[in-house]
């Protein structure tokens, strides 16, 4: 066990390393590709913990990323200009939200809490589409000054993209070390177990909807946290980013990767925007492109590429022991 | 797990490999970025737009480029969508190495791209977008506006709205910023005028999301209010539909006065064709008939001849941010970002729209406006506009005081 | 008063579209299970097919009978090849696949047509206008409200009396049931799917000389067609038929008497149903 632990914390710390070092040879594009990847790698991965861990499948989750970039952005016009504050008032509020939110929505199952999760997060998309005055409407909330990070003497300049990298880098990592903690503890076990047979955890003496509850706050707070980074990262929080159809996004990406696999949604993440990026680059009619490799990745990988692949290669060292 | 991280590894490596090789190479030509809406309901104004930009590139490739270097396009999809906007302009900037930035359709994008230019340090000229903000309280040094905004469109509105006889206006809008804008500057610059003029309160306006097809609610609403003036800013697919459904609910009786502030689309008139009911005042950017000069008839007359149809207004911006930045490239003497920002501020030039000169104060255009009313004409295969009413670009444009530009 | 009564008449006709468009949309979750995102992109695709018709043979009618059949054509293709690998996989896979689909469909359109919005004039019959309540009022959508009903009717009949009918609706009961008895399944679904299709694109021949064609008209309906449907109770005819009402008179009435909040009430309605009756208004609890 304690071995098992180590590895995957040494994995984890090699891609991060790994990660760190890559602005050293990359080009600025790259970079910024790579942070956008980056930052909605964890919001993929706070969806996968709802539908993955808890088979709960939510089309709202934009709704708390998108509510995490409204926070800090008004926290930013209007009270401070620190990193820290903005991401914490960004997490809690959105937590808290989620909370609000979850409270109803965990009650339902399957494609019911779906649709509920549509409709609540399309409701805050209606807010900070009409809510003029406090929003800023379909224009949405334009962030002017960045927040300023300073170590004792040393000021950190966020419009630097390296350094806007390295600090989701971190973030990031900070939010992925949290999700890690809650799936391999006890509540972790018992996230699965609702998935599997949610009559069983109830007969042992857990209250399903509490144990939901809780992962759809986890959830929210997660991806708040992405959100707020992504209100930094376009200087700008926009009604767009609550739409379902940016719910959809995570929902896709995740299952590119593979659900089943801790980082099948950040890999799912990596390959839909690099195969984005270059559709985009050859033609406009992008969307027929990314239709066609959907539905030929979905025939062809039926646990997500990681996942698939991950079950591909364990097959083969399957078959070089029997050998 | 350690298979698992193999392959992200082997992932994230391909992507660096990929990052690593599109590393910029020596730039020759002068590289322009357009962004504009190509797919979605909107895409036809990217496309027109597209047509405007490649015609202006020939002819200054024709004749002998920008400063002896030919112009290189590279054309981007916004999918009016603020995050898209900003990533395909990273892209243009930080992969594409262009020069400058052209484009931009929705107010949306436009809000939240301006800001970044600051930080990319390229000139952005935007060429349809009409939110007055980017010229106004978030303008910065980076900025330009080579169409008419909000404002200025308002105001000729309200000039018009002023000699009709309607004393009580309403107005049938988009339900995002624009429309309530639009409402609200056309209320502040009519009441300027005439004192006593009507306006319906804003709970009885009637402003209608932009996925809706069915505009009935909203045309009995006005309809059976006691506004017998309204002022429609819809635009695009949106009000297509609602002059088709308007007219079959007998809105244009007769009984009201009616502006369409971007009704002289003539993406919206190639598809209504003899749908668009005649002697409505419909407001415009630029009219393929407005002038008779030279540069007018020849960028009609080249138009018409590679794409067969008459430009409109997004293709004329297109085209005109093009001469734009090749006039302030060629008086710069360089395609210097720095430069060519200096050198845009205060610009004048002559385009096929008339003179233009873009205020240094707050770099919004100075250009001359024009208003028409619908008729029809048979050899046309459109509407056209008949009279027009023209106007003069100080005389529409506000104050950079009123604006709340502070350049820095 | 006169108001009131246009306003009944703008949302029942808007109702009536909504409706044609989800009874395909319940049918197919019905029986087969599945959450079709394409459903938008199968009524657009109508809507082209009759436009296109109506260019080529100039009659709206021929245009309203052939363009459902091409698409509900295309449908089966798509079911058999794409949609039958992933039945035995999660449900999720079904919506991506779906979505795939309707990315794939809504650019294809736009690669054929372009981009612009086409008109479709509606048929001489159906052009005019009615003088009602001092104002004018267009025929095709008188003809909208009573085809909605007609059309609903004669399809509970086909559940209610037809071999056909009757199987589809125990399949959609009891999926193991029907087969063990001898349905065959797959010819069942592949059916089902094609009669979504058709239904589908019916709503968008139908709605093309009410609105414009474009790009994106499919992906305007189909969470309004969703709503409808859960509202209903999925599955369900006649809860379609009601939630399908309930969305056009809410949009009209919502315009006129809360216009701030017009864009949410279709949500806050689906969420105050979803809590209280999980099933829909016609659906049967479990």
């Amino acid at each position: 066990m304690f071995g098992v632990l180590n590895k995957n914390f040494l994995t984890g710390l090699l891609i991060v390393v790994f990660l760190a070092l890559a602005p050293l040879v990359l080009t600025t594009h790259w970079i910024i590709i790579l942070t956008e990847i980056i930052i909605m790698s964890l919001y993929a991965m706070s969806f996968n913990l709802l539908f993955g861990y808890t088979g709960l499948l939510s089309f709202g989750q934009a709704g708390f990323f998108g509510a995490g970039a409204y926070f800090s952005a008004l926290t930013l016009a209007h009270f401070t200009s620190s990193f820290w504050v903005c991401v914490a008032v960004g997490v809690i509020g959105t937590a808290l939200l989620a909370f609000v939110i979850g409270w109803f929505c965990v009650r339902l199952d399957e494609i019911y809490f779906a649709i509920l999760t549509l409709g609540f997060g399309m409701m805050l998309f209606t807010l900070a589409h009409n809510w003029r005055s406090v929003t800023g409407g379909s224009d949405g909330l334009t962030i002017l000054t960045l927040p300023v990070l300073t170590f004792s003497s040393y000021r950190l300049e966020l419009f630097n993209p390296k350094i806007f990298y390295w600090l989701s880098l971190i973030t990031v990592s900070l939010g992925i070390v949290v999700l890690r903690q809650v799936v391999n503890s006890p509540f972790g076990l018992l996230l699965t177990a609702t998935r599997e047979n949610s009559q069983r955890v109830s007969f042992v003496g857990q209250n399903v909807r509490t144990v939901r509850l809780v992962a759809f706050t986890i959830a929210g707070a997660l991806a708040g946290m992405a959100g707020v980074l992504f209100g930094l990262f376009n200087r700008i929080a926009s009604p767009e980013m609550l739409h379902w159809s940016f719910s959809g996004k995570a929902v896709l990406m995740t299952i590119l990767g593979g659900s089943g696999v801790f980082l099948g949604p950040a890999v799912g993440t990596s390959i839909f925007f690099v195969l984005e990026h270059f559709i985009t680059s050859y033609t406009t009619n992008w969307m027929i492109f990314l239709g066609a490799i959907l539905i030929a990745l979905v025939l062809l990988f039926p646990m997500g590429v990681l996942g698939t692949a991950a079950s591909f290669i364990s097959k083969q060292r399957g078959v070089m022991k029997h050998e | 797990m350690k298979k698992v991280s193999s392959i992200f590894l082997m992932l994230s490596f391909l992507v660096f490999s990929f990052g690593a090789s599109s590393v910029m190479a020596a730039e020759a030509p002068v590289k322009l970025g357009f962004v504009y809406i190509m797919s979605g309901p909107f895409a036809t104004y990217g496309q027109f737009a597209k047509h405007g930009a490649e015609l202006a590139i020939d002819e200054i490739n024709k004749g002998g480029g920008i400063n002896g270097k030919k112009i290189e396009a590279f054309f981007e999809d916004s999918a009016g969508k603020p995050d898209v906007g900003i990533r395909v302009i990273r892209k243009l900037v930080y992969e594409n190495g262009v020069d400058a930035v052209i484009g931009l359709d929705s107010s949306g994008v436009a809000s939240a791209v301006a800001p970044i230019m600051k930080e990319l340090k390229t000139p952005l000229i935007i060429t349809h977008a009409a939110t007055p903000d980017v010229t106004g309280k978030n303008c910065n040094r980076y900025t330009f506006r080579i169409s008419l905004n909000e404002n200025q469109n308002m105001k000729m509105a309200a000039a018009i709205a002023a000699d009709m006889k309607a004393r009580i206006w309403t107005t049938i809008g988009p339900d995002y910023s624009f429309g309530h804008q639009s409402w609200e500057y056309f209320e502040k610059y009519l009441r300027e005028k005439k004192p006593d003029m009507g306006f319906v309160p804003v709970s009885d306006v009637a402003f209608a999301p932009m996925k809706t097809t069915d505009f009935s609610a909203y045309i009995t609403k006005v309809m059976s209010s006691k506004a017998d003036g309204v002022l429609v800013s819809l635009w695009g697919g949106n009000l297509i539909d609602f002059v088709r459904q308007a007219s079959d609910m007998g809105f244009f009786d007769g009984k009201r006065e009616v502006l369409l502030t971007l009704g002289a689309a003539t993406e919206v008139l190639y598809t209504l064709k003899d749908k668009m009911p005649e002697g409505l005042w419909v407001g415009t950017r630029y009219w393929f008939d407005g002038n008779d000069s030279p540069e007018n008839k020849s960028f009609v007359q080249a138009y018409k001849a590679k794409y067969d149809v008459y430009p409109s207004y997004n293709a004329h911006g297109a085209y005109a941010a093009v001469k734009a930045f090749a006039a302030a490239a060629s008086k710069a003497k360089s395609t210097d970002k720095e430069k060519i920002v200096d050198s845009l501020s205060g610009l004048s030039l002559t385009l096929p729209v008339g003179k233009v000169t873009i205020r240094p104060e707050d770099h919004q255009a100075i250009t001359d406006g024009m208003w028409g009313k619908t008729a029809s004409d048979p050899v046309m295969p459109i509407r056209i506009l008949k009279p027009v009413r023209n106007f003069v670009g100080a005389d529409i444009t506000p104050a950079v005081s009123e604006t709340g530009c502070k350049m820095e | 008063m006169e108001g009131f009564l246009i306003n009944v008449l703008n949302g029942l006709s808007w109702g009536m579209l909504l409706f044609m468009i989800s009874m395909g949309l319940t049918t197919v979750f019905g029986v087969m299970g599945v959450l079709n995102f394409a459903h938008g992109s199968l009524f657009m695709l109508g809507a082209y097919m009759s436009m296109q018709l109506v260019r080529w043979v100039s009659s709206f009618w021929v245009g309203l009978i052939f363009a459902p059949l091409f698409v509900a054509l295309l449908a089966i293709a798509l079911e058999r090849f794409l949609l039958r690998p992933v039945y035995g996989r999660d449900v999720s896979f079904q919506l991506l696949l779906t979505f795939g689909i309707m990315l794939f469909l809504d650019d294809g359109v736009r690669l054929v047509w372009g981009p612009a919005h086409h008109v479709v004039n509606p048929p001489d019959i159906l052009a005019g206008v009615f003088p009602i309540f001092g104002q004018t009022y267009p025929v095709y959508r008188l003809f909208l409200i009573a085809i909605g009903p007609a059309l609903g009717l004669g399809l509970w009949a086909f559940f209610s009396y037809s071999r056909w009918g009757k199987i589809i609706r125990a399949a959609a009961m009891d999926r193991e049931m029907a087969e063990i008895v001898g349905v065959r399944a797959p010819i069942l679904f592949t059916s089902v799917f094609g009669f979504g299709a058709w239904l589908a694109a019916l709503g968008g021949a139908l709605a093309a000389p009410h609105q414009s064609v474009g790009p994106a008209i499919g992906e305007h309906i189909i969470i309004e067609s969703f709503i409808v449907v859960v509202i209903g109770g999925m599955g369900s005819f006649p809860g379609a038929f009601v939630g399908a009402l309930i969305l056009g008179l809410l949009a009209s009435f919502g315009a006129t008497m809360a216009p701030d909040f017009q864009m949410a009430l279709p949500y806050i309605l689906l969420a105050i149903i979803l809590l209280t009756r999980p099933r829909g208004i016609f659906g049967e609890e479990s």
